[in-house]
């Protein structure tokens, strides 16, 4: 869930970027790591086995754009997607605010695809949740492939629940489609933060409240004390 | 959603300031159970990234969680790993915040034990004001998010 700190003036949101096996979560995190501002990132952290497959997730934190005076954060996860490595994903999917979905586009890897998704409901349903009221986007990588499933039969696969989400084809390695991916989830999470948060002001102020700019003046108050 | 009033977050400061100057630990952090860091105190260092610390601590602790899981046991109370110069002491909170405590050589763990007891009361205390006191007030609309452009600056 997202963090609203109003000491720091900050928003803090966690991103999981879920799919099968090899179908390029960490290259998504690691182009990602290359392309953004050193003042805006911290380091990749990869917990990898030898062989460089995820053992337990890659973490990647950022800070993006300020708005209204408010830093927004996005905390960037992989999940291991080994089918072995399932606790592990459950335990990176804690507090997830926003997930990309990475499908692997090759022909021969649309079952591990379907059975990942699945279990990306599962593991969120454990959870108490729904992936209908977690904001996601679907990402086909591996497009420059020799064997690629026509988009249209990816849609036809995974895009297929009561309200089609943003896809985008990718090709992670050299960065396409690695940040219109990014962008995507983090408007469709800013845009949901937006909406509750409003909600959450009307409520609180039709339960008798004062009105918010009345409370933010006596949070800063307390603040000044300080 | 979690919201963290400056109020609040001067209770939490004010409880790991007293936490830190009466076990003499360098540092200490509440996290979220998802891996966010809610509000730290002291130094570490200046390598030493904060939100990757509490990415990891989290993950470590879950996965304790899960290890007593599997032998009958609802969760271990703490956990410590102890290094030649430092050592981190990581212990619940409540349900879903946990306290990590970083030091030396300069403090014991007995006493980061000790006084971790009572913090970790009074921090779940404050916590849970700040939970049932909440006031809500704007931060940005879904207008302000429309007129983004770049996000990440690209």
């Amino acid at each position: 869930m997202a963090i609203i700190n109003y000491a720091n003036k900050e928003v803090q949101f966690k991103v999981v970027y879920y799919g099968p096996a090899l179908c390029g979560k960490t290259t998504n995190l690691a182009y990602i790591h290359g392309q953004v501002n050193d003042n805006n990132k911290g380091e990749l952290v990869s917990l990898a086995t030898a062989a460089d497959r995820t053992l337990f997730f890659d973490f990647l934190p950022l800070n993006a754009v300020v708005i209204k005076g408010f830093k927004t954060k996005f905390q960037l996860y992989t999940v291991p997607g080994q089918v072995i490595y399932n606790a592990t994903r459950q335990l990176v999917l804690r507090s997830v605010d926003g997930i990309v979905f990475v499908a692997d586009s090759q022909w021969e890897k649309m079952e591990e695809n379907i059975e990942s998704f699945k279990n990306l409901q599962d593991n969120i349903a454990r959870q108490g949740q729904s992936l209908d009221n977690i904001p996601y986007v679907l990402q086909y990588n591996k497009r420059d492939m020799p064997n690629p499933a026509p988009v249209h039969y990816l849609e036809y696969i995974l895009n297929n629940r009561k309200v089609r989400v943003p896809s985008f084809v990718a090709v992670a390695t050299t960065g396409q489609g690695v940040f219109a991916t990014l962008n995507a989830v983090s408007r469709l999470l800013l845009q949901k933060f937006a909406w509750e948060n409003e909600q959450a002001v009307s409520r609180h102020q039709h339960a008798g409240h004062p009105p918010a700019s009345t409370s933010l003046s006596g949070i800063a108050a307390v603040s000044s004390r300080r | 959603m979690p919201i963290l009033t400056i109020h609040a977050v001067n209770q939490l400061l004010e409880g790991l300031e007293d936490f830190l100057d009466k076990s003499e630990a360098g540092f200490a952090m509440i996290i979220d159970r998802g891996g966010a860091v809610l509000c730290q105190q002291g130094s570490i260092a200046e390598a030493a990234d904060p939100s990757i610390i509490a990415a990891l601590a989290a993950g470590s602790f879950a996965a304790t969680k899960e290890l007593a899981l599997r032998i009958g046991e609802a969760e271990f109370s703490a956990l410590h790993q102890e290094g030649e110069h430092s050592q981190i002491f990581i212990c619940g909170v409540d349900n879903d915040t946990v306290l990590v405590t970083i030091f030396g050589p300069q403090t014991t763990l007995g006493l980061v034990r000790f006084y971790s007891v009572r913090t970790v009361k009074r921090i779940a205390a404050a916590l849970q004001e700040s939970r049932t006191n909440q006031r809500i007030v704007p931060v940005f609309s879904a207008q302000d998010v429309q007129s983004t452009q770049n996000i990440f600056g690209r």
